[in-house]
């Protein structure tokens, strides 16, 4: 492999339904006097239409890799679009996808781990879903995708706030938590956020994860809702042996991959002083030390799993049981 | 080849180098041999005559945004693909002709044939035109085209989808392929010099052929990385295949690829290979690294003969001209080179 690794373009991936403020935001983030250019990937031509230099259209083309594992799903088109900006590189600081409001985002962000040209070339900067605070209940009742958009987004804009009062807000920030407890939220009226809360996050680096921190409550913060996707989040005080831990991932990822949508962890090994981050997408983990745990700080082990009918006392006993001896 | 500093490379004696300001997509010789074109990811293509490297290279803006890809056209000069959904001849003396404008999607892959065949490649299309830019037939594919090739007489066409390639017939009056299943995603395609094989690339990282007579299928697996270029050799007798940390070269002779291992030639520094170019009239291969080397080895005794060394950037284009007198080749960071390798 070269010996100068090159800069990785970062890339934002923009989701959420049609008429949630998808296309707004975008349209923000590209006239907004911040210095930076973007290389825009669209999928539909929404009316609005988008005002950029460099607008590349779509086909959201999924395909099954041929490797065995039934979830792992990529992005055909994108890996061909992304090869084809590389060649492009110095007319842009950052790339934008946008999906269209029925995609389901695993296959995106998937590409950006399996694909080996694509992990050389890009970054996932991070996934940014735009809902629409009135009508959200509503999408979550009838649609799938509308839950997978919340559950691997790591910033979500609720949008339309001008439409709803302040309780029902709540409820639906209540509604959001329960599907992924570590997004972080952002009100707005028209799409308004912050530029700078949107892009650069670098929300899928394993030294973020679990940067925002859900409420570890030993297992106790059972949400009421109705929603399919659920998270459940776990914490251990006794360090976590990193053999037990990895033959207890693997065959959980390897039977229940599919329904797993996201999970995060950071461990602490024993006798290490750095942390060990884990991330996965379905069936496919990534995990490496980061940096050290902070002097006098409790060396707390936490995983956090969304996904579909998780069963939240095998999930806890299987966790500690990845404790060494006590 | 990690001692690059004592050997003497042939870029030196024998070749010219420019720095063209942007990511070389690909290179071409004209048919007659007498121009060559290398193609930017600015949409420009840089011309120059073999024969006067050190002369003036032509700049012409062929496309708004990139090429994407670069052939020797039909008759004189390149034809070029790019981002605006053009198709264009850049001629020997570097002026640039709209052949088709194909609308919105990007033209990503083209080929063409001296009987006067041209084909482009746009989002699931192949559009086929004539020597004289008619536009003969639009074949559609069930996704999109990673690929595609005609084959040594310019009859027939193929192109790699999604779960296989499809075989067209360019003088059909109906158009029905042949279609060759495989499951998975598969871009880069080769006919065999004698028509006999298609190869295609896969997202898999290998390799995927059919026998056309009797539909036999190979499969060619094992490479650390995705193979982004192949090339049979002269008679066909080897496929040259980059995406390994050397050339790998699969035997399609006595009774081969089938049950025979491949052959790797100039490997053993752990650096991809990422351009592969066989000699069009002898059995050696040129191969281009992600570090920038290029080199020619030959095929029979493993022989190498280094041509240019690391540092100018990853080899993203390799080509000969039709005597293969001269070799030419681009890199990713904008350098494009020129080696005369003819008999002094």
């Amino acid at each position: 492999m070269s010996d100068t690794p090159r800069e990785t373009v970062p890339v934002t991936v923009l989701t959420g339904y049609l008429g949630a403020g998808k296309t707004t935001l975008l349209n923000r983030i590209l006239t907004e006097n911040h210095g930076q250019k973007f290389a825009v990937v669209i999928n539909e031509f929404g009316e609005l239409g988008v005002d950029n230099d460099l607008v590349v259209d779509a086909d959201e083309e999924v395909f099954e890799m041929n490797n065995g594992c039934i979830c792992c799903t990529v992005r055909g088109d994108l890996i061909r679009i992304l090869a084809g900006l590389m060649k492009r590189r110095d007319r842009f600081d950052g790339i934008i996808v946008e999906t269209t409001g029925l995609a389901d985002p695993a296959p995106v962000a998937q590409t950006f781990f399996v694909d080996e040209d694509v992990k050389k070339a890009t970054r996932l900067d991070s996934i940014v879903t735009v809902v629409d605070a009135k009508h959200l209940a509503q999408r979550l009742n009838d649609s799938r995708e509308a839950e997978g958009q919340i559950a691997f987004a790591d910033l979500i804009l609720l949008n339309k706030m001008d439409l709803v009062s302040e309780a029902e807000a709540a409820v639906v920030e209540e509604k959001i938590r329960a599907i992924n407890p570590t997004v972080e939220v952002i009100r707005t009226t028209n799409s308004a956020a912050p530029i700078a809360s949107v892009i650069g996050r670098d929300a899928f680096s394993l030294e973020r994860i679990l940067a925002r921190e859900p409420d570890f409550l030993s297992g106790e913060d059972d949400h009421e809702h109705d929603s399919e996707v659920n998270s459940m989040s776990f914490e251990v005080s006794r360090p976590i042996d990193p053999e037990k831990f990895n033959a207890w991932m693997t065959e959980l990822l390897a039977n229940k991959g599919q329904d797993l949508l996201r999970t995060k962890g950071i461990l602490a090994y024993p006798g290490e002083d750095r942390r060990f981050a884990f991330q996965a997408v379905h069936m496919i983990a990534d995990g490496d030390y980061i940096s050290p745990w902070k002097p006098g700080q409790e060396r707390k082990s936490r995983i956090v799993f969304i996904g579909r009918d998780l069963n939240r006392p095998q999930l806890r006993r299987g966790f500690e049981a990845c404790q060494v001896e006590a | 080849m990690s001692e690059a500093d004592d050997i003497a490379f042939l870029l030196d004696s024998r070749g010219v180098t420019r720095d063209l300001g942007a990511f070389v997509v690909e290179a071409a010789f004209g048919r007659d041999g007498r121009s060559l074109h290398f193609a930017l990811g600015d949409g420009t293509v840089h011309g120059l005559l073999a024969a006067e490297p050190m002369g003036d290279w032509a700049r012409v803006g062929a496309h708004r945004g990139a090429v994407l890809a670069l052939c020797a056209d039909a008759a004189e000069g390149v034809l070029s693909g790019g981002d605006d959904g053009r198709l264009v001849q850049v001629t020997a003396a570097g002026e640039a002709r709209e052949v088709a404008a194909l609308g919105r999607k990007w033209v990503e892959h083209v080929a063409a044939h001296p009987a006067g065949v041209r084909l482009a490649a746009q989002g699931r299309q192949v559009h086929v035109l004539n020597g004289a830019g008619k536009l003969l037939k639009v074949l559609e594919h069930p996704s999109t085209v990673g690929g595609v090739a005609l084959d040594a007489k310019g009859k027939r066409i193929a192109a790699s989808h999604y779960n296989g390639a499809s075989i067209w017939y360019v003088a059909a009056s109906e158009d029905k392929p042949r279609r060759l299943e495989w499951k998975g995603s598969h871009h880069a395609i080769a006919f065999h010099p004698d028509g006999s094989h298609v190869v295609t690339a896969m997202q898999e990282m290998s390799l995927h052929g059919w026998r056309l007579a009797d539909g036999q299928h190979m499969r060619m697996s094992g490479y650390p990385a995705k193979t982004h270029s192949l090339s049979f050799s002269a008679k066909g007798r080897w496929l040259a295949t980059s995406g390994a940390d050397s050339v790998v070269l699969w035997p399609f002779f006595g009774g081969g690829p089938m049950g025979k291992a491949p052959t790797e030639i100039a490997g053993g520094d752990s650096v991809i290979c990422t351009r592969v170019a066989c000699h069009p009239q002898q059995e050696m291969v040129a191969a281009g690294f992600e570090d920038g080397l290029v080199l020619l080895a030959d095929i029979a005794s493993g022989r190498i003969l280094p041509v240019a060394p690391p540092g100018r950037g990853g080899i993203s284009a390799l080509a000969w001209n039709p005597t293969g007198s001269h070799l030419a080749f681009g890199t990713e960071s904008g350098t494009a080179g020129l080696v005369d390798l003819a008999k002094r």
